[in-house]
C-alpha cells in the first residue's frame, strides 16, 4: 500500500506550482482505490475541499506508517489544491498529527491538571524508565514512543493515557505494567 | 462601502465618516493614535496583537479597534488609565519570548516592538520563566530568521498568501512554540522579502544586509527602482559613498507600492558599488587593440574627432544615436538633441525589447495606474508574465481580484502562475495572442479565429459577456507578444465595449524602467531601430553612439557587425558584449548616482535622486553627451544640472509640458504625463493587416502545459544582477545548504555548469 510514484513538477499544477525540483518532497504518494473512496467521502462532507485536511491527514497517517512522510504531505497538498505549507502547519499544530516517524504504539500520556494533580508525572516516569525513552522518543525496535500530551478530555477518570486510539484509564503502576505486557 | 456618512465620538471630538469604515483607521486619520502590530491595512484581519485595545461605550469590555466597524452615535476612549494598563499587558505578553537583544539586532532603531517599548517606559516584566530559544537560522540565501524575536503578528504570513500568492511562510506548531517558517525549513518562493519588510521586528531580516549596518547610520534617499517599468518608490540607504541597502519602508518613503518590493528591487543594488564599474573612460586606438584608460579630455577629443571624420566622410546619416529605456529621460533628452541639432541624423533607436509606438500613437484611453488596477472590476491580461515582469503589477492584479472581487481574465499560451487568480484562462496555441485581439475586435473574424487560438467558442463568448457586463473599470494588460498592427486594433477597444457605466484604461507591460519614457520622448520612432541598426552597421552606418548596451535580441549573435563600424561610442557601468567593440568607453554614473526622472508602464514621471556621488570617474549620462557635444563646439546650455535639463525637456515634448521638478517632489502624489488621447482614428488599415497576419497564422507545435518556474526570469542573472552572489544560488535551484545555521553562499560553490548562460544584456 505503500507505493509511491516519483514527482514531477508537471504534477503540481495548477494545484501546487510553486515549489521548484530540489526541494520538494521527490515522490508523490499513492493510495488504493478504496483508500481514495474514503478520502473522497471526507471531502463530500466540506463546501470547500480543503476543510477535509484533518480527516485525510489520518488516513494518510493510518495507511503510511505512523505518521505524515513527505510523499504523504505531498499527496494531501495536491489531492487538496493547496500549498505544501498549508499542510505543513495544520500538522504541527495538533498533537495528535505526527511528522516525525513515531512506533506501533505511540503511548500519549496526559499531562494536564486533573492528571498531573492524580500522578501523571509517575506514570510518564514509570514509562521512561520501562521503555528506556524519554517523551518524544521512540524505542530502537520501534514499538513504543513516548509523549505527553495536553488534556485529552478524560478527567474523572485521571490518571489516563492513550495508545493508538484507545484510552487507558484510572492509572496506577501495576495497571500499566499489566497493559503494556499484554500488548501484542 | 456605501457613502452614507455617519457620526464618531472619539476622545470627546465629534468627526463624519464613512459608514463601514474601520475604528482603528478614523482614530488614526484624527490623529488619535492607536498603537497596533498586527494590523496592517489592506490585509486580512489578525486581532492577535491585542495592542489596539479601546474603550466604546455600551460594550461590555475592550474591544480591539481594528475589527470594529464604525456605527453611528459611537463613543470611543482611545487613551485612558484603564487602557493603558491593557496594553501594557499584551506587550508584556508580547514580550514573554523576546530576548530583547536590541544591541545586535538589525532592526535596531527601527523596529515596532522598541518603539513601543520606548514610547512608554518603565516596562516591567515580570516573568522569571526561561525564554523560548531557537537559534538563529536562514530562510533562503535572502531571508534570515531570528524565531525568537517573533510576536506572531503574522503580518509575513499574510503579505506571502495575499500580496505574493505564494504561501511560502506560514506558522507553524502551537502556542508559544509558534514559529515563522516553512515545510523542510527552506524557501522556495519568488524571493520578495516583503515578510522582511512588514516585520514590525527583527524576526525576519534581509540577510545580504545582515550585520551591515545600523539604521541610524545610513542616509536614507527617496528615488526610483531602476529594474521593471512598474516604478516602485525606493528608500537607498547609503553609508560613506556605498548603497547598503534599498527598502520601502513607509517610514522612509511612501510611494505608489507601499510597501512592495521584489527581487531585483530590495536585493539588487549591490552593481552600485561593484568592483567591475568602469573606473575611467576607455580609448581603443586602433582595432582589434586593447581599450586604454584615458582622461575624459582624451577620450571627449578622441570621440569628437573621429565622429567628425566618420560625418564629414559618408554623411550625417551614417551616423546611428542609441538611447536606452534604462537610463533616465535627461539622460535620452541630451541623446536625442545630440542626434537632431548637433549630428542631424534620422537614426536614432533605443535599446528597448519591443516597440510600443503604434499603441502610443493610437493612444485611445488614458493608461491605468497601479491604483487603478487595485480597484478595477476585469482585468484583461493578453500575453505577457506580470509576476516576473512587472512584479507589482503582478501584486496589484492578486489583490484586485482577492480584496476587490474583480474578474480577471488571462489570454496566455502558458500557464501561467497568476492563473491561480483567474476568473477566465484562455489557453491559446503558442504566438496566437494577435488573433484574440482580432477576434474581440471584429466579431466577423470571431468564429474563424477560434480555431487558431485552439480554444472553445463558449469560452470567448464567456469572455466577452465579462466584459460587457463589467461595471466600473475594465484594464486591458499587454505584454510584447502583440504585433504592431495588434496593438493598434487593441486601442480601438474603448470606442466598441466601452458603456456608460464601463470605462477603458490601458496598461502596457514593457520590461524597462523607462521604456514609457523612451517612447514619449520619440527615441523608438527613428528611421532605423535599434536591431535594424545593428544589421546595417559597416554599410549604411559607419559610426555609433550607444548609451548602455545592446540586448543579445538586438545583436542576434551578429555582434561582429559592430567591428564593422568606423567608431562605436559606448557609455556604460560595465564592461559588455557592445563594448568589447567599442572604440570609446564613457563610464556612466548608475541610477543611484544621478538626479533625474523614469516614467513607469503607469505614465507616471518619478523622480529618481541621487544618494551617493559617482563612483570612481563616472559621470551622469546626460553630461557625457553635453561633454561631447561641447568638444564638438556646440554647448547644450544645460548648466550643470538636471533640472535644467528636463526643464528643456518639458519645453519640446508635448506630454511632459508644464512639468518641473518641484512638481515631482512628493512621491506620493505622483504626476501622470498627458499623452495625447485620440477616441476616434481609422484604423482600418491596420486592422486588414491583421486580418492578413491571423489568416496566415497556423497553429503549430502544441499547447504549452507546464506552469514555468517560480522565479525564471526574475533570478536570471543579467548584467546588474548578476553582481549580487546570492543571485547565482536561486538560478542554480536554490539548492538548500546542509545547515540552515550558516549563510548557503559558504557552503555551496556554484559550478559553472549549473549556471544559466543567458544573461541579459541590460545598461
Amino acid at each position: 500500500m505503500n507505493s509511491e510514484q516519483p514527482l514531477h513538477s508537471t504534477q503540481f499544477t495548477p494545484n501546487n506550482p510553486l515549489p521548484q525540483e530540489g526541494l520538494m518532497p521527490d515522490s508523490i504518494a499513492t493510495f488504493e482505490p478504496e483508500i481514495i473512496r474514503e478520502m473522497d467521502m471526507h471531502i463530500a462532507k466540506f463546501p470547500v475541499k480543503r476543510s477535509a485536511l484533518i480527516p485525510l491527514m489520518f488516513i494518510v497517517q493510518r495507511e503510511r506508517g505512523g505518521y505524515l512522510d513527505p510523499p504523504g504531505v505531498a499527496f494531501l497538498a495536491d489531492k487538496l489544491g493547496i500549498r505544501i505549507t498549508d499542510v505543513w502547519e495544520v500538522a504541527t499544530f495538533y498533537s495528535m498529527i505526527n511528522t516525525e516517524p513515531v512506533g506501533k504504539y505511540h503511548i500519549q500520556v496526559c499531562r494536564t491538571l486533573s492528571c498531573k494533580i492524580l500522578g501523571a508525572g509517575a506514570i510518564t516516569e514509570h514509562c521512561t524508565k520501562r521503555l528506556g525513552i524519554k517523551p518524544g522518543g521512540t524505542t530502537e525496535d520501534g514499538r513504543f514512543s513516548l509523549s505527553e500530551v495536553e488534556c485529552l478530555g478524560s478527567c474523572g477518570t485521571a490518571p489516563m493515557l492513550q495508545i493508538g486510539f484507545d484510552y487507558h484509564e484510572n492509572l496506577t503502576i501495576e495497571k500499566l505494567d499489566g497493559i503494556l505486557d499484554s500488548l501484542p | 462601502m456605501s457613502t452614507e456618512l455617519i457620526k464618531v465620538t472619539i476622545n470627546g471630538n465629534e468627526y463624519q465618516t464613512e459608514k463601514g469604515a474601520r475604528l482603528i483607521d478614523v482614530c488614526r486619520e484624527h490623529d488619535h493614535n492607536v498603537p497596533s502590530f498586527c494590523y496592517y491595512s489592506d490585509l486580512a484581519l489578525q486581532a492577535s496583537c491585542r495592542t489596539c485595545l479601546v474603550r466604546i461605550e455600551k460594550m461590555p469590555k475592550l474591544q480591539t479597534s481594528c475589527t470594529v466597524t464604525c456605527t453611528d452615535g459611537m463613543i470611543v476612549t482611545t487613551e485612558s488609565d484603564e487602557i493603558e494598563k491593557a496594553r501594557r499587558g499584551m506587550v508584556e505578553f508580547l514580550l514573554a519570548n523576546h530576548p530583547l537583544d536590541c544591541p545586535v539586532c538589525d532592526r535596531g532603531g527601527e523596529c515596532e516592538l522598541q518603539e513601543m517599548v520606548f514610547d512608554w517606559g518603565g516596562l516591567e516584566e515580570r516573568f522569571s520563566e526561561r525564554k523560548n530559544y531557537a537559534p538563529e537560522k536562514f530562510l533562503s540565501p535572502m531571508i534570515g530568521n531570528d524565531p525568537q524575536r517573533c510576536i506572531l503578528c503574522k503580518r509575513c504570513t499574510r503579505v506571502c498568501d495575499e500580496w505574493m500568492g505564494e504561501d511560502a511562510i506560514e506558522a507553524g506548531g502551537r502556542g508559544a512554540h509558534t514559529v515563522i517558517g516553512t515545510y523542510g525549513g527552506w524557501l522556495n518562493c519568488s524571493q520578495c522579502g516583503n515578510c522582511i519588510e512588514v516585520c514590525p521586528t527583527g524576526t525576519l531580516l534581509d540577510a545580504t544586509y545582515r550585520h551591515q549596518a545600523r539604521p541610524w547610520e545610513l542616509e536614507q534617499t527617496v528615488s526610483t527602482c531602476t529594474f521593471c517599468s512598474d516604478g516602485c518608490q525606493v528608500s537607498l540607504g547609503s553609508r560613506a559613498g556605498e548603497v547598503m541597502r534599498s527598502v520601502a519602508r513607509d517610514r522612509y518613503v511612501d510611494g505608489i507600492n507601499g510597501e512592495f518590493l521584489c527581487i531585483k528591487g530590495r536585493f539588487g543594488h549591490p552593481f552600485i558599488n561593484d568592483e567591475q564599474r568602469l573606473r575611467t573612460p576607455l580609448i581603443r586606438y586602433r582595432k582589434g587593440g586593447k581599450l586604454i584608460p584615458a582622461t575624459w579630455d582624451q577620450a571627449f577629443e578622441f570621440a569628437a574627432n573621429r565622429l567628425k571624420e566618420v560625418a564629414d566622410k559618408h554623411g550625417a546619416e551614417s551616423v546611428g544615436i542609441v538611447g536606452s529605456p534604462r537610463i533616465t529621460n535627461e539622460a535620452n533628452y541630451a541623446l536625442l538633441k545630440f542626434a537632431k541639432e548637433l549630428v542631424g541624423t534620422p537614426n536614432y533607436g533605443a535599446t528597448d525589447a519591443f516597440s510600443l509606438v503604434p499603441f502610443f500613437e493610437n493612444l485611445s484611453a488614458p493608461l491605468a495606474t497601479h491604483k487603478d488596477i487595485r480597484r478595477a472590476q476585469t482585468i484583461i491580461l493578453i500575453g505577457g508574465e506580470p509576476e516576473e515582469l512587472q512584479p507589482l503589477t503582478g501584486k496589484q492584479i492578486r489583490q484586485a481580484v482577492r480584496n476587490g472581487g474583480a474578474k480577471l481574465i488571462i489570454v496566455n499560451s502558458t500557464p501561467i502562475r497568476l492563473n491561480q487568480a483567474a476568473s477566465q484562462f484562455l489557453h491559446i496555441n503558442p504566438n496566437t495572442e494577435d488573433a484574440f485581439v482580432l477576434a474581440l475586435t471584429d466579431e466577423s473574424q470571431a468564429a474563424s479565429s477560434m480555431k487558431t487560438l485552439g480554444i472553445e467558442a463558449e469560452q470567448f463568448d464567456a469572455v466577452r459577456k465579462l466584459i460587457n457586463d463589467t461595471e466600473g473599470t475594465c484594464i486591458v494588460m499587454f505584454g510584447g507578444e502583440l504585433s504592431h498592427a495588434a496593438q493598434v486594433a487593441l486601442t480601438g477597444l474603448p470606442a466598441m465595449m466601452a458603456g456608460e457605466s464601463r470605462k477603458f484604461l490601458f496598461h502596457p507591460l514593457p520590461i524597462y524602467n523607462n521604456s514609457v519614457g523612451v517612447h514619449d520622448l520619440g527615441l523608438m520612432s527613428g528611421e532605423l531601430s535599434a536591431r535594424d541598426m545593428v544589421a546595417v552597421a559597416g554599410e549604411g552606418l559607419h559610426a555609433m553612439y550607444v548609451a548602455g548596451s545592446f540586448l543579445p535580441e538586438h545583436l542576434q549573435g551578429q555582434e561582429e557587425r559592430l567591428a564593422q563600424l568606423e567608431l562605436l561610442i559606448v557609455q556604460e557601468l560595465f564592461e559588455t558584449e557592445t563594448t568589447k567593440y567599442a572604440d570609446v568607453v564613457f563610464p556612466a554614473a548608475s541610477f543611484a548616482e544621478v538626479d533625474g526622472t523614469f516614467t513607469n508602464n503607469d505614465g507616471l514621471v518619478q523622480r529618481v535622486r541621487q544618494s551617493i556621488a559617482p563612483v570612481h570617474q563616472s559621470r551622469a549620462d546626460w553630461m557625457i553627451t553635453a561633454g561631447l557635444a561641447k568638444t564638438l563646439g556646440m554647448d547644450f546650455d544645460f548648466q550643470m544640472s538636471a533640472s535644467a535639463v528636463f526643464r528643456e525637456l518639458a519645453e519640446r515634448i508635448p506630454a511632459y509640458n508644464g512639468l518641473r521638478y518641484p512638481q515631482l517632489k512628493d512621491e506620493s502624489k505622483p504626476v501622470q504625463v498627458k499623452h495625447q488621447i485620440s477616441e476616434r482614428r481609422d484604423t482600418s488599415n491596420d486592422m486588414q493587416t491583421l486580418r492578413e497576419r491571423v489568416s496566415q497564422m497556423k497553429p503549430d507545435g502544441e499547447k504549452i502545459m507546464t506552469t514555468p518556474n517560480v522565479g525564471h526570469e526574475l533570478f536570471k542573472p543579467g548584467t546588474l544582477t548578476s553582481k549580487v552572489p546570492q543571485i547565482h544560488l536561486l538560478a542554480a535551484g536554490n539548492p538548500k545548504p546542509e545547515t540552515v545555521l550558516i549563510s548557503p553562499l559558504y557552503q555551496i560553490t556554484i559550478d559553472s555548469s549549473l549556471r544559466r548562460d543567458e544573461a541579459i544584456a541590460a545598461d
